[in-house]
């Protein structure tokens, strides 16, 4: 199937547009249904077999109402019940059809078998409409409480199965202690299931003197990106790593606005943060290179890449970690300590 | 077989007319210029006189702040449509039929082909390609290339789905407007070819469940549920008619 | 006649062994009332039962493991390209497996109808307050159904480790981590550890398949069974008291009209799974690390959840050196107090309520303007968290800025509510007046044609064996009568 231009995209119509469209294609369907019964059963002769069984009470209250008026009804109702099945069927043989012969193809499949579904559902409907009587009950009914007789009975019958017990304090105690111990063992396999969480959790990740590298491993330098250009870089023996990724970005040196103590940590305008938000934890990927901001893609929210990843705008609060830099002897981009806060969304206890 | 770009009209923007009027008034005196102090097959002088002013002095494209500025040539390398497009002036670019003789069509055409086109155009590998996208494009462009929001600018990313693989690829170095550069260091020859072989194969996803509802996701397939349900809440509604309840 | 027999046969077999007979004849004479709103508890049923019945065919083919292998398969952009095992066998179902993808695909789009369907149905009990005395257990029930029914639709597309549900895990992840001093320990039990994680997977997996239908399934059968016990409720109406029910006994009418219903249901699902692609996980590619997405929701019934969190503006709370992120405000306190608030309505209401004893007769909506306008606010409230969730959706449709958007929508969540809980009000009260206006003339016309002949014979009162009663109907008193 193509797709269409994004220019095609027509705005939603209103609810209210929405019901009445099918209102109408129900009302129009209903119609052109009623016209094609009434012309049907005009065709047929008047006393035919097509419906039999036995007598009932029901029959009885039937013939009551009419005989004449009752048999056109169920001779429309019996056309109508027998088109849908038939469409129904034709639904089923085509599904078995589409299935056999090796398709692939949803559309057939999921078509005829919702053919065939509705099919059988619109004959019961029908049959439900055309073929029964309606008959309203009405029915007493019965409070849901129950006696006060019935109440004391039981509150008897519990009292003396008590009383038969001796030493019952004993066996409340036992009871309560017995099921505390057990409840405590079954809770005690939940430690199964996780470890507490420990340091990887406060980890700052990069260690003094990692190279950043590339996905592909290959090291940076003070030469690999102009200024506007960013790249993914990762510490050497995390590559890959969810936590650990890194977001390397060059900016105009003059253009940066570090604070005083963070002078020194972006050489030739290399600065990176901690590409996981603080928001939610998604990789904040969107780097809008004019206004030298990062937007997280998930919420929106944005980080001023010249003011230390300050949150500017969004739901997030904290500002990305930030990762000192330096330029080794051998013109690698590394790293001088690690992130200024653990990566990615906060918590409790993070400092 | 200009199948590469075909011309989409595009949306009306707000200042979509201002930028025209401003590039017919700063296009239109070179394009009025005629033959007149331009040796007749130079194409390097032709292009400086006639294109770097939209496409920038190497064709590495303009970094203006509307992206509809002459986008980088730096992957075009076939000639015939880089000749078709001075002559008919696809989407914003004037037409230069009636101001550029034959022969200085081919020439500036040749030009870019031979000088200016520097990046490479290979066939990478679409899966690594894949990666990458997922990794840098899909973050604005969404998966199926169907554009994505952005914070500032007033301009969303871009639709992709009707881009060439020449302007895919000259972009990707490029970066027009806000999009961030990727260099050579970031991006080999080889992972940009690969990158702009999958966006190219993204353009056009499979859809073997049926209508991909625009690729929109959830939103869209939440609406679609909804209008489900009022069809079967429709449906008890004849089921039950005349049920007083 | 062959069929009579058979039928005859098996059933005085199966009374021989289990004396069925008498409850037999009190369940086909059950009385349900026939009116569309009450049907919609149906469609939530049925579309569970099609969850189930997809649901068990896709289990046999879904391999639940994080473990990274090479895509060597039918969707070529994949190939050599390393995936999850997880990934792997859902690639399998679409492209592979005969009718794998329709019914795949049938079982997300019948879990999108399921929660509207519960939706529909609780806006329902509550305009019509059915959650009175004796169904407020009913009501509890059915709320924890549906806080299951959001949790296992997490968990089903999470499982998938696709990369637009993975980056919803993070964000749940975030979510857990958020909660303050068992933020971590939480996050650890559930999850194994920091994300990503191999015990993840598998659990969710066990949960979603296991534990939590089978709570699913007991709860509904417990929820059946109170409405069977206690009988359902009737609109007021004609005849239509405290103590008597009016409505179309079980056998045959309402059986067909059921068994309809269900065959329409899953012939809707059909048709939507055949038609309309749903979360195509091959686009999406799988979950990586260092891979996101634009444009990632959830499924649309978290997607209110979503909403918030892009709203809520970026405050966090600093105790000390202890820190409450911004997350956890719009993310675990709203929706836990919404949930409390609706735990708790029928016991609060019940404090402001005239209401004594049993009621088993429906409140019209306009009938409780103030109830009725709280609901439409609290409605509009989460409608307008629901657009929010698709903000940027909103703002490429316009061609506008987010920003902008997210501005508007966040004035109109504080105003909306308001505004359509007063117009609900002032609608409520209109059509209170013309109700009483109506029913003062039909009083009036009926009280001079006692013995009209246009007044239909009414059926006989009947007991649960559908033999007649004679009783003395007397108008809702609001005591229990007397057995």
């Amino acid at each position: 199937m193509n797709e269409e231009e994004d220019q095609e995209s027509r705005p939603k119509s209103g609810i209210g547009e929405a019901l009445q469209l099918g209102r109408s294609f129900l009302d129009l369907g209903w119609s052109v249904v009623e016209l094609l019964s009434k012309a049907a059963a005009r065709l047929l002769p008047q006393k035919h077999e097509l419906l039999h069984h036995p007598k009932s009470g029901r029959d009885e209250d039937r013939e009551m109402e009419g005989a004449a008026q009752m048999s056109r009804r169920e001779r429309i109702g019996t056309l109508l019940v027998f088109g849908f099945f038939s469409i129904a069927m034709l639904g089923g043989v085509g599904f078995l059809f589409a299935y056999w012969s090796g398709t692939s193809n949803t559309q057939w499949l999921g078509g005829s078998l919702a053919l065939f579904l509705c099919g059988t559902g619109i004959t019961l409907v029908l049959w439900a409409h055309w073929l029964m009587t309606h008959k309203q009950a009405v029915e007493a009914r019965h409070t849901v409480a129950s006696t006060q007789l019935a109440e004391k009975a039981a509150a008897k019958a519990f009292c003396d199965g008590v009383h038969d017990v001796r030493r019952r304090r004993l066996l409340a105690w036992m009871g309560v202690s017995g099921a505390g111990l057990f409840g405590m063992m079954v809770l005690s396999l939940l430690r199964g299931l996780g470890i507490s969480p420990d340091k990887t959790l406060y980890s700052r990740i990069w260690k003094s003197g990692q190279r950043l590298v590339t996905l592909d491993g290959k090291p940076l330098s003070l030469e690999s990106l102009v200024p506007g250009s960013m790249a993914t870089v990762f510490p050497e023996d995390q590559i890959g790593d969810e936590r650990a990724q890194t977001v390397l970005i060059r900016v105009k040196e003059n253009l940066l606005q570090l604070p005083a103590e963070r002078a020194t940590w972006a050489p030739s305008g290399y600065v990176a943060y901690s590409r996981v938000c603080t928001h939610a934890g998604c990789p904040v990927g969107e780097y809008e290179a004019e206004q030298s901001v990062l937007l997280c893609p998930c919420h929106q929210s944005t980080f001023d890449v010249l003011r230390a990843a300050a949150p500017t705008g969004g739901p997030a609060a904290r500002p990305l970690p930030q990762l000192p830099l330096y330029a080794a002897a051998d013109g690698t981009l590394r790293a001088g300590g690690g992130f200024t806060a653990p990566p990615g969304p906060g918590f409790w206890g993070i400092s | 077989m200009a199948e590469r770009e075909s011309r989409v009209r595009p949306r009306v923007n707000p200042g979509f007319l201002q930028v025209c009027v401003a590039m017919l008034l700063t296009c239109a005196p070179a394009a009025g210029q005629g033959a007149s102090s331009v040796p007749a097959s130079d194409g390097a002088a032709i292009f400086a006189e006639r294109c770097s002013r939209c496409h920038g002095d190497n064709g590495q494209g303009l970094a203006a702040a509307v992206t509809i500025a002459g986008p980088s040539l730096q992957a075009e390398h076939d000639l015939g449509y880089v000749m078709t497009a001075v002559e008919s002036g696809p989407s914003h670019m004037p037409a230069f039929s009636r101001i550029l003789t034959a022969d200085q069509i081919r020439d500036v055409s040749r030009y870019v082909t031979s000088d200016l086109a520097v990046i490479p155009l290979v066939h990478g590998n679409i899966g690594d390609g894949g990666k990458l996208f997922r990794t840098y494009c899909a973050t604005c462009h969404r998966t199926a290339v169907r554009g994505g929001v952005l914070a500032f600018a007033g301009r969303n990313a871009p639709a992709l789905t009707d881009k060439s693989a020449a302007l895919i690829a000259g972009a990707i170095r490029w970066g027009p407007g806000t999009m961030p550069k990727f260099p050579a260091s970031v991006l080999s020859d080889e992972q940009l070819a690969s990158t702009v072989d999958y966006v190219r194969f993204v353009q056009h996803p499979p859809n073997p469940g049926g209508d991909p509802l625009k690729q929109v996701g959830p939103v869209a397939e939440g609406g679609l549920a909804a209008l489900a349900m009022l069809l079967v809440i429709a449906i008890t509604g004849w089921i039950e008619r005349g049920g007083k309840g | 006649m062959i069929t009579e027999t058979i039928a005859r046969k098996a059933s005085l077999a199966i009374d021989r062994r289990l004396r069925a007979a008498k409850f037999v004849r009190s369940a086909l004479n059950h009385v349900f009332p026939d009116h569309w709103s009450f049907m919609l508890g149906e469609i939530a049923l049925y579309s569970f039962m099609v969850l189930v019945v997809t649901g068990t065919y896709l289990a046999l083919f879904f391999h639940a493991s994080s473990e990274k292998v090479i895509y060597h398969g039918m969707y070529a952009p994949l190939d050599g390209q390393k995936v999850s095992v997880a990934y792997r066998s859902v690639l399998n179902i679409c492209f592979n497996v005969p009718a794998g993808l329709l019914v795949r695909q049938m079982h997300h789009w019948a879990a999108l109808i399921f929660l509207w369907a519960i939706l529909a149905h609780m806006a329902r009990i509550f305009l019509t307050a059915a959650y009175r005395k004796p169904r407020e257990l009913n009501w509890l029930i059915g709320l924890t159904l549906l806080v299951l029914a959001l949790v296992n639709g997490f968990f089903g597309y999470s499982m998938l480790d696709d990369l637009l549900s993975g980056t919803g895990l993070r964000i749940g992840y975030a979510i857990l981590l958020s909660i303050p001093i068992a933020g971590p320990w939480l996050t650890f039990l559930f999850m194994g550890g920091t994300i990503p994680n191999p015990a993840t997977l598998p659990r969710m997996f066990a949960l979603h398949i296991f534990l939590v239908p089978a709570l699913i399934a007991g709860l509904l059968g417990l929820h059946l069974f109170m409405i069977w016990r206690q009988l359902h409720t009737n609109y007021p109406g004609p005849k239509r008291t405290n103590t008597t029910i009016v409505g179309s006994r079980l056998w045959p009418s309402y059986t067909a009209k059921s068994l309809g219903l269900l065959l329409l249901v899953f012939g809707v699902i059909a048709a939507l799974g055949g038609l309309f692609q749903i979360d195509p996980v091959w686009t999406y590619g799988p979950y990586d690390p260092a891979s996101i997405m634009a444009g990632a929701q959830p499924d649309w019934y978290l997607g209110w959840v979503e909403g918030a969190i892009r709203l809520f503006p970026g405050i966090n709370l600093r105790l000390g050196h202890w820190l409450v992120p911004e997350l956890f405000f719009p993310a675990v306190l709203m929706p836990s107090l919404l949930f409390l608030a609706l735990y708790s309505w029928p016991f609060v209401e019940k404090l402001f309520s005239l209401d004594k004893g049993d009621q088993n007769v429906l409140r019209m909506p306009y009938d409780q303007p103030v109830l009725t306008a709280g609901g439409v606010g609290l409605f509009t409230f989460l409608l307008v968290l629901l657009a929010a969730g698709g903000d940027d959706f909103l703002a490429l449709a316009v061609d506008g800025s987010v920003i902008r958007i997210r501005t508007i929508l966040r004035i109109l969540v504080l105003v909306g509510p308001p505004c359509t809980a007063a117009l609900a009000y002032v609608t409520c009260k209109g059509l209170k007046r013309r109700h009483a206006a109506r029913a003062r003339l039909r009083d009036d016309s009926s009280l001079s044609s006692e013995a009209s002949p246009n007044v239909t014979t009414e059926p006989a009162v009947t007991d649960n064996m559908g033999q007649p009663l004679v009783l003395p109907l007397t108008e809702p008193s609001g005591l229990p009568g007397g057995d």
